[in-house]
């Protein structure tokens, strides 16, 4: 019973974080109906960012936000502009396979930029565990959970009572007759590519205190929050949040009692077989748009 | 695609189905032939074979994936997946039964093309982006059971595989492989040519404009899917098979998530056709060899673009390559192609496409 509780806290944990990001995923996808790939790569490059300011300019944080946010708002923008932009008006899949070559951009300039491994991000608070009757838990995990916790608040806040997260969620809805009501879509396109990637930024550093600054673990979360979007539906923000924590539940529970049998290794295959249970069964998630296509 | 020259009539049927249209087209082709089977592999040292050897197997998975996805419009993401099946498949036949290649290959590409079909089961209920994801999950799915195979598949070890060898005559170095994988892939190009003409391959494009229209035209629509993920797997497998005897080792990092988004990057730059594919694929292949060959050059003078340096730098060089064609040629080299033969055919008037 204890491993029990210690799996699904631990499960619970990672999940929290799975769902930011997967949350990512889903602000672009109902803006505009791209699906981003690049989305393993952004949150890479989003930790090892961070790492260079704090660790290599070594500036303190307060000095390193600022430049930070500006950055990631940046990229944002650009990719936007430059790639997501030109392609309006083709199919969605050319768009899709954009953002799969943006991932590659991205991962190669991490390995270019950042080539030895070994790096960590100084953690906020002393690494500890704690141990409630039986069931432990680092300092580190917790102030994720926490953190994660913060930003869904912020998040919906944002989306529920500021202007541009409610034009973001008009434009979801319908591109013309936002437009016709003065929303600037194109620039809300912008908006949710950069949103996304604070999200995803968010992501990549509260991981990276799990797993440091490498590229391969960290683009491997990304691509995991494919699992959690399939799985939640990909217009639905709550969606990817229960699809997140129960993502990280059967990852965490699944490798727990059955690794010993398999040999390891099982926690990165289960997200897939769900994309795949999810996929035949409830293509549309649990609470995607249901449409009916009958083939 | 088979837009003919000015003065060129069709008189006969034999002449309006033939693949090949012209005199000059069929001079060109033997000339084509004789370059590619007497000329080059006698000229050509074992870097050169070694190279065109690889661009041969390549070439055989993206018409594969051709036929799946620039035909039948289901975007697999899996394809590095199916060629690893097929290269697993046969070497562990040949590694640990003992048997020949030519027994092994059939029952490689038999259970390539089984998972083809097992993949294409969800396409039963989803499409377009969907299929790409669930293409996905396959290939991690797949990539773990081999990973985890023990013995059978030797994991992380690699997995050593025997030559091919026909009665007593082995296919031991490049020159005699060069051969081998040259012919395979006229078949399979044969093949696939001829099979978009056929009453399957026009459904197949009736599938990928609208599938709706083409149920009720009366097209078995998922019967066409899956018919298509089963071809394109084949050929996936074949490539496998081919790879794995020739290098005579597999190990797991041939076949990465970057090996199937190369292809599909090979079939935008291409175009929308078999012969698309085929430039493309040579096209991207050689762009990599150039990168490898300038590598060292490149690392004299700027020392940082050395070691794991080369690997980052063709990374992004191909995604900068594929964003581009998408964004300004997304009907690819196939579409430049016909351009410029417009140019020459109307010149001294401005070409209508472009």
């Amino acid at each position: 019973m204890t491993f029990f509780l210690q799996m699904m806290v631990v499960g619970l944990m990672v999940g929290a974080v799975y769902a930011l990001m997967a949350m990512a995923v889903v602000v672009i996808y109902k803006s505009s109906s791209i699906f981003n790939f690049a989305h393993g790569s952004l949150v890479a490059l989003s930790a090892f960012l961070m790492w260079s300011l704090i660790v290599e300019f070594g500036l303190p944080l307060a000095a390193a936000l600022p430049i930070y946010v500006i950055t990631l708002f940046l990229i944002g923008f650009l990719i936007q502009r430059l790639i997501i932009q030109p392609l309006t008006g083709q199919p969605h899949l050319a768009a899709i396979i954009a953002t799969i070559a943006l991932g590659d951009v991205f991962s190669g300039f991490i390995i270019l930029m950042w080539p030895s491994p070994g790096r960590i991000l100084p953690s906020i608070v002393p690494s500890s565990t704690f141990n409630l009757s039986g069931v432990v838990m680092s300092s580190e995990s917790l102030v994720n959970f926490l953190i994660s916790g913060l930003a869904f608040v912020a998040f919906f806040i944002f989306f529920q009572k500021t202007k541009i997260g409610l034009a973001m969620r008009g434009t979801a809805e319908d591109h013309a007759l936002a437009q016709s009501e003065g929303i600037n879509v194109s620039w809300i396109f912008v908006v949710s590519w950069v949103v996304a990637i604070y999200m995803a930024a968010i992501g990549g550093i509260l991981m990276s205190s799990l797993y440091g600054v490498n590229l391969d673990p960290l683009h491997g979360l990304g691509m995991k929050s494919l699992a959690v979007v399939i799985l939640g539906g990909l217009e639905s923000i709550t969606g990817a949040i229960i699809a997140g924590m129960i993502i990280g539940l059967a990852e965490s529970i699944g490798a727990g009692y059955l690794d010993p049998y398999v040999g390891g290794g099982l926690n990165d295959v289960i997200p897939f077989l769900i994309i795949l249970i999810v996929l035949i069964i409830r293509p549309y998630g649990l609470f995607g748009y249901e449409r009916i296509e009958r083939m | 695609m088979l837009k003919k020259p000015c003065g060129t009539f069709d008189e006969t049927y034999e002449k309006d189905t033939s693949l090949i249209r012209t005199p000059f087209r069929w001079t060109m082709l033997i000339l084509f032939f004789v370059i590619m089977f007497f000329v080059f592999p006698f000229v050509a040292d074992n870097y050169f074979l070694d190279v065109a050897n690889n661009i041969g197997i390549t070439v055989i998975a993206v018409v594969g994936l051709q036929i799946l996805t620039g035909y039948t419009g289901l975007i697999s993401l899996g394809h590095a997946a199916f060629m690893a099946v097929g290269a697993y498949t046969s070497s562990m036949l040949s590694a640990h039964l003992g048997w020949p290649v030519w027994v092994t290959m059939p029952l490689a590409m038999a259970s390539s093309g089984l998972l083809g079909l097992l993949v294409a089961i969800p396409a039963l209920r989803i499409r377009g982006f969907y299929i790409a994801v669930s293409t996905i999950a396959f290939h991690y799915i797949i990539i773990w059971l081999i990973l985890h195979g023990g013995d059978l598949t030797m994991g992380t070890s690699g997995l050593t595989a025997n030559e091919i060898a026909v009665g007593d005559f082995v296919f031991d170095n490049e020159f005699k492989m060069y051969y081998l994988i040259m012919a395979i892939n006229i078949i399979i190009i044969f093949f696939a040519c001829n099979m978009i003409r056929t009453k399957f391959g026009r459904a197949m494009i009736a599938v990928r404009d609208n599938d709706l229209a083409a149920e009720f035209m009366g097209i078995n629509v998922f019967r066409t899917k899956i018919l298509a993920f089963f071809i394109s797997s084949i050929c996936a497998g074949i490539a496998g098979v081919l790879l794995a005897h020739y290098q005579g080792l597999i190990i797991l990092e041939q076949f990465t998530l970057m090996d199937s988004i190369w292809m599909l990057g090979m079939l935008i730059i291409g175009g929308p056709t078999i012969i698309g594919a085929i430039f493309g694929a040579i096209f991207l292949r050689v762009l990599a060899q150039i990168v490898l060959f300038m590598a060292p050059a490149i690392g004299d003078v700027f020392p940082a673009f050395s070691g794991s340096a080369v690997g980052a730098f063709t990374l992004i060089f191909f995604g900068v390559v594929i964003i581009l064609f998408l964004v300004y040629e997304p009907r690819g080299m196939a579409h430049r192609w016909q351009i410029i033969l417009s140019t020459f055919r109307l010149w001294p008037f401005k070409t209508p496409l472009g």
